[in-house]
């Protein structure tokens, strides 16, 4: 339908079936605008599923390969913008990963403009949270832990999508991560103030947290003191995530002996403790289930088990509880207090 | 390339000639005629040079046309120059003036001309008033042909809009509603799927930290236990050392028991333990005392030799001196 009144940031678009390729094509010109123009009815169209799929099955993606490397930035940060948009349906993300595009992504992460980094970063959370996209990312994740480190403090923004990234390749396989010294980077940034940062951090230490190096380094970078403050934060996300790197880090013995020192057990008993109502129950589910965890792990070492076995009547009114994994924690973190060799 | 002039001959011998009506081309003298008829550069005619002007009486009469080859031209030339000479050569001229006077053309006939170069010419000209103001052309309308006809379009009578707008209406909401319910059932879906994949993940987490305490919990107690059953075996090993040790010892100290005597006694077999004064006796003074013993006896031969032969000697000589004396006995 012809609008009567144009955007001028906009491109006229085509009718039916014609629109994905008359745009496309558009593409290929030389003035920039005219491209910025394509892009943003482009990036308009996308939304619809049927648009997608013509673009992602007929090919065209191979095209925006030569956007990527645009001079002008404003056209970079629509090409990576356009790709978000592709990733938010499963046929788009395929596309995206059997197509050469990622080494040009990821020479894109060092750009000069903001927003085409913020862009980027948000292709590459958006991959992520395929198995197959994480797999095909873990070669980045080197790269990926350098930014990190020369991240500085206003770009909150792709920080928080990085540490995202990051921390869904380290579900999958958290040995990259760990090998470019993960731990002490991400200890550095859990001292920042904004929650959502926290959040993404605490995570990425929890996926990094499950091997067993990774638990030594946990142990010896110092990270267990910061952890403790964590834990008494405001944010839920932030106290779960933290309470989950403590009970992977307790498994090992030195973890064990350091959270005894810092006085861990007295944190998770009052968190366990804190009454909660009908709405708060379902959120703080996980909190509870790692603190019983971290209990139990505590547990085994006979310190542990001697201030744990005042607090029986806690534990067992834990397991009274209506959830049935809280109850399964709960009688699980009982049976290791009580045992005696 | 058709030519604007024809020339015909006719059947009967009339000649007819027409050209179409070409402006003069302006070329320069020597310059070849331009073929293609498109490039014309049309000159005013009045300033051509081919054109004659004035009085043609008394000028020369007009050069050929050029020739086409600058050979051809220079012989042309040549040829124009030879034939003047020969002409000039040839003209019986007037002799030439004495001296002191000069030849003067003179006019002869009857009504004398005055020979000038001026040309009389008159001049003439013409000019085109100013324009008069004309009042303006009245607007011209044709005569009216035809009949007269109006229409008009009522309220209501082509399309009742409330009726006919809805189903349009109809459909554009439908389509809009769809598509945001579409976006929004996505979102719940994507939402969902989250929600999902969270608890997923925290599940195993969870399972993977309660295998990963058991799994540390059994490497211990394993430890442990291999820790015990490698002291005790220590302790065994230890306890068989001791009791090998004692065994050793008392078959050791049994066996050297005798050891000592026996030793004693070999050497004294051996004669390590002497009485030095015996020994001394033994081994200095006996073989002297032998020695001289030897010696003495030695001696007490050889005497009883030296006497031997004495006896002997002198047995012999008596023999001799008794054989002699018997043999003078005999002789006698």
């Amino acid at each position: 339908m012809a609008a009567a009144v144009q955007d001028p940031n906009r491109d006229s678009v085509a009718f039916g079936r014609q629109a994905v390729p008359q745009l496309f094509e558009q593409l290929q010109q030389r003035d920039a605008s005219c491209r910025l123009r394509a892009l943003t009815s482009l990036c308009d169209l996308v939304h619809e599923p049927e648009r997608l799929y013509q673009i992602v099955t007929e090919g065209f993606i191979a095209q925006l390969q030569d956007l990527l490397k645009d001079e002008d930035p404003s056209v970079r940060t629509k090409t990576c913008e356009l790709l978000h948009l592709l990733t938010s349906h499963s046929i788009g993300r395929l596309a995206l990963l059997s197509s050469s595009l990622l080494p040009h992504l990821s020479d894109l992460l060092d750009d000069s403009s903001s927003s085409c980094r913020r862009n980027v970063h948000l292709v590459l959370n958006g991959l992520a949270q395929l198995p197959a996209g994480a797999q095909a990312l873990l070669v980045l994740v080197p790269k990926l832990m350098l930014k990190l480190r020369q991240m500085e403090a206003e770009q909150e923004e792709e920080e928080a999508l990085l540490l995202s990234t990051l921390s869904s390749c380290s579900r999958l396989d958290p040995l990259p991560a760990l090998a470019s010294d993960g731990v002490p980077v991400l200890g550095h940034t859990l001292s920042h103030c904004s929650p959502n940062i926290c959040r993404e951090a605490t995570a990425v230490l929890m996926a990094l947290s499950i091997p067993e190096d990774g638990k030594r380094q946990v142990c010896e970078e110092q990270v267990l003191h910061v952890l403790m403050g964590l834990l008494q934060n405001g944010d839920l996300q932030v106290q779960t995530n933290a309470a989950g790197v403590i009970m992977n880090t307790v498994i090992i013995t030195t973890g064990k002996y350091l959270s005894l020192e810092l006085n861990a057990v007295s944190v998770l008993l009052n968190l366990l403790s804190e009454e909660e109502g009908e709405d708060q129950r379902k959120k703080r589910k996980t909190l509870v289930i790692y603190c019983l965890r971290a209990l139990t792990a505590l547990a085994e070492a006979p310190e542990g088990r001697c201030l744990l076995q005042d607090q029986l009547p806690l534990l067992e009114k834990r397991s009274r509880d209506q959830d049935q994994d809280i109850r399964r924690a709960a009688r699980t973190a009982i049976r290791v207090v009580t045992w005696t060799p | 390339m058709a030519l604007p002039s024809h020339s015909l001959r006719d059947p009967n011998g009339m000649y007819t000639f027409s050209s179409r009506p070409r402006p003069v081309e302006t070329r320069s003298k020597y310059r070849e005629p331009a073929l293609e008829q498109t490039q014309r550069q049309y000159g005013n005619i009045m300033y051509d040079r081919r054109v004659v002007r004035g009085n043609t009486f008394a000028q020369h009469p007009i050069p050929r046309p050029d020739q086409s080859d600058p050979a051809k031209q220079q012989a042309f030339r040549r040829r124009a120059i030879a034939r003047r000479q020969a002409r000039e050569h040839s003209r019986t001229k007037t002799p030439e003036a004495l001296q002191g006077r000069q030849h003067v053309d003179v006019q002869t006939e009857l009504y004398l001309e005055e020979l000038s170069n001026v040309i009389e010419a008159t001049d003439i000209e013409c000019q085109t008033d100013e324009f008069l103001d004309k009042p303006a052309t009245p607007l011209f309308i044709p005569a009216k042909s035809g009949v007269d006809a109006g229409t008009q379009i009522e309220e209501g009578e082509l399309f009742d809009f409330d009726l006919e707008v809805q189903p349009v209406l109809e459909v554009l909401v439908g389509k809009t509603i769809e598509q945001s319910l579409l976006e929004v059932m996505e979102e719940e879906e994507l939402a969902c799927l989250r929600t999902q994949q969270r608890v997923f993940q925290e599940l195993r987490n969870n399972e993977l930290a309660e295998v990963q305490r058991l799994q540390e919990q059994e490497r211990r107690r394993r430890e442990e236990k291999e820790r015990r059953v490698a002291q005790q075996k220590e302790v065994l090993k230890k306890e068989r050392e001791t009791a090998e040790k004692i065994a050793a010892q008392a078959f050791s100290q049994q066996y050297l028991a005798g050891l000592l005597p026996s030793v004693f006694t070999s050497l004294r077999n051996h004669g390590y333990f002497y009485d030095p004064v015996e020994k001394d006796i033994e081994v200095n003074f006996l073989p002297w005392l032998m020695a001289e013993v030897n010696d003495q006896l030695k001696k007490r031969f050889v005497a009883r030799e030296l006497l031997d032969t004495i006896i002997y000697e002198v047995s012999q000589k008596r023999l001799e001196e008794f054989n002699r004396l018997e043999t003078r006995q005999d002789s006698l």
